[in-house]
């Protein structure tokens, strides 16, 4: 009988410990290894291996020596079996580029946006002329930046491996060349423990 | 033991004592109605967070994707998904399903976690693509139906020996296994029989159509290929090889697709086969899940006529449901057996304690509630067709009008056809209702 109250209560402090949730802040660049899913860890080294890599190439470093190219963002093809929010990690690699001090970039994603802006600062009659923005001013891009995220996943009862292939590339829009790609490989495995709650 | 039982009672949103069609019976009834009720999806919702949550949560997804809630239909089925995900990670022995394995002997079956079987996944990930195919968005559709890929191979992979030895068989036996060529190479007839037991013709179909609208033939090849494989005796399914062959060679066809995909009716539930046995110490009853013949459903198909009433297509039959989920069953019965003695013992010896201990009336009570805590498991997906079919046909680009027929009823639809473009018309025939929508045309490259 003692035993059996003893379990009970066991039991008991073990199901109460389990409600006891807290928050807490912590690193952002910390190693996140919750799942085999695409995470904040994997977003953060392919930004800096591409970053790295970029500000490095010779032919880029020369074009960047006197001029700051102006670039813009296409798009990364989400070719994985996740939901995964490409434009993210554009994002972080555009803003190092631009903190880098090497290049500029123009955004498509807000064109509408400008362009409403600028009908509103020519034709609305609100706007002092000689402070409104002028039509037919904007600059170029001279670069697209796009390129592919794909990965292969293998799955068995007690293993699951994902290896992520990221790949960014650097066209230039006049001549077509591809003038700089790159691509960071991540693999990433989970195998199951034998003893778990 | 009274408290435990009033306490495994009162939880409605488990099928402990309330066998699991029988509820399934109340959001199935409620499709048949055309504004659903609230109260239905309500249910499905609380009961998404309890031990059989993963089961829930596909059946609201489903449900709530019949009656046009999308948002609602991806939530769940992301949550369902993620679920799978917490059951691959899970630990080999994990404390919880002890618990569960425990209280399962001195129940029943239904006191263990649902586990969703291979078939049940790679539909979930098929229904959610479609939830992004409507709404457009063709990147998500695309993860999901690599997602049903992923499944459809691991599911695969896991039963690799039968496939093996089903191929030693047909050797012994001189069966040529290169029976398919030119278009047709490198798809294998005895594999495919044996994979038309778990994997989904129907969910290959889906993507195949849907990476040739984009102009991925790779993808779209392989896809044709592996649904030929489950059924090398339709000539659509080689008419599509062909297809999208001469696609590969820089001759895609100059006209808009419509692909019908048919669901019809809900699978049949599992049935209770059970056996009382008389002993010394009073009777006992075991009970075994089961698929009857009697109780399947037939598969009809769906013809569609142009507006001047000749005839565009009809479906086939890819994906016999009631088949897949009878052979998980039967994957299942091993390890039911066991439970089932390991179950038996334990309620013999509670009984035979009770007869010497308890007095008459303890006795008594406890041989009833032997006999009415053996419950089978009858838990599955239950508002998913009992046949999933397909059918395609091209049309000159426009809008065109046109008559779907089934012999559940007909509907006239109205649907966008663009040059080199799908359209897929979505049909599911549920008791009662012929519920139909179109999914937004897809052309162009991803």
């Amino acid at each position: 009988m003692l035993r059996v109250l003893s379990m009970l209560l066991l039991g008991s402090a073990l199901a109460l410990s389990g409600c006891a949730s807290k928050v807490d802040y912590g690193d952002a660049q910390a190693r996140e290894t919750v799942n085999t899913d695409f995470g904040s860890t994997d977003l953060q080294m392919i930004a800096a291996k591409m970053v790295d890599d970029m500000m490095v190439f010779p032919p880029i470093v020369q074009m960047t020596q006197n001029r700051r190219p102006v670039v813009f963002v296409d798009r990364i093809k989400n070719k994985t079996t996740e939901h995964v929010d490409t434009e993210s990690i554009t994002d972080t690699i555009q803003s190092k580029l631009i903190n880098s001090g090497k290049f500029r970039f123009v955004d498509m994603s807000v064109v509408d946006r400008v362009r409403q802006q600028l009908d509103y600062q020519s034709d609305s009659g609100l706007v002092d002329p000689s402070t409104a923005a002028a039509m037919g001013r904007q600059i170029g891009a001279e670069m697209m930046m796009y390129g592919n995220f794909s990965s292969i996943v293998k799955r068995d009862g007690s293993t699951k491996d994902v290896y992520y292939k990221f790949t960014l590339k650097l066209l230039n829009i006049q001549t077509g060349i591809i003038e700089w790609t790159n691509e960071k490989e991540i693999r990433k495995t989970r195998s199951k423990s034998l003893f778990g709650l | 033991m009274v408290a435990g039982l009033l306490a495994l009672s009162g939880c409605a949103t488990n099928s402990l004592f309330v066998p699991y069609p029988n509820q399934a019976q109340q959001w199935k009834a409620s499709l048949a109605t055309a504004p659903v009720t609230p109260a239905a999806t309500q249910k499905l919702e609380k009961a998404a967070s309890g031990g059989d949550g993963v089961l829930y949560l596909q059946e609201l997804g489903r449900v709530s994707q019949l009656t046009g809630q999308r948002e609602q239909s991806r939530e769940a089925f992301a949550g369902a998904i993620q679920k799978y995900d917490e059951e691959d990670a899970s630990a080999r022995i994990q404390v919880s399903s002890l618990t569960a394995s425990a209280s399962s002997l001195i129940t029943n079956d239904n006191a263990r976690g649902y586990v969703a079987p291979d078939y049940e996944r790679i539909f979930t990930h098929a229904y959610q693509a479609l939830n992004y195919w409507d709404a457009n968005d063709p990147t998500g559709t695309a993860v999901e139906l690599r997602g049903a890929a992923l499944e459809q191979r691991v599911a695969a992979d896991k039963r690799d020996k039968e496939i093996a030895k089903a191929e030693e068989a047909a050797e012994e036996n001189n069966v040529d296994l290169s029976q398919f060529d030119g278009y047709f190479q490198g798809i294998n007839a005895v594999a495919g029989e044996v994979k038309a037991s778990f994997q989904n013709a129907w969910t290959f179909y889906l993507s195949a159509l849907f990476w040739e609208a984009h102009g991925e033939y790779n993808d779209a090849l392989v896809d044709y290929k592996k649904a030929l494989e489950i059924h090398p005796e339709l000539d659509m399914l080689k008419e599509d090889v062909e297809r999208v062959s001469n696609a590969m060679k820089g001759r895609p066809a100059d006209e808009g697709m419509v692909a019908v995909l048919y669901e019809q009716g809900f699978v049949q539930a599992r049935e209770e086969f059970s056996l009382p046995i008389p002993t010394v110490h009073g009777i006992f009853s075991v009970a075994f899940p089961t698929y009857s013949l009697t109780s399947k459903p037939r598969p009809n198909s769906l013809r569609v006529l142009d507006s001047a009433s000749q005839p565009l297509g009809e479906t086939v039959v890819l994906a016999d449901v009631g088949a897949l989920a009878a052979k998980d069953l039967k994957e299942r019965l091993p390890g039911m057996l066991v439970r089932q003695t390991l179950r038996a013992t334990a309620k013999y010896n509670l009984q035979k304690k009770a007869n010497d201990d308890f007095g008459p009336l303890g006795a008594f009570a406890t041989q009833l509630y032997n006999l009415v805590s053996e419950q089978a498991d009858r838990r599955s997906w239950l508002t998913l067709p009992a046949y999933a079919q397909a059918t395609r046909f091209s049309l000159p680009q426009g809008k065109h009008t046109l008559v779907l027929s089934t012999p559940g009823g007909n509907a006239t639809l109205t649907v966008p056809v663009v040059n080199r473009g799908l359209t897929v018309i979505h049909v599911a025939a549920v008791p009662g209702q012929l519920i139909t929508r179109v999914l937004p045309v897809q052309e162009g490259p991803l």
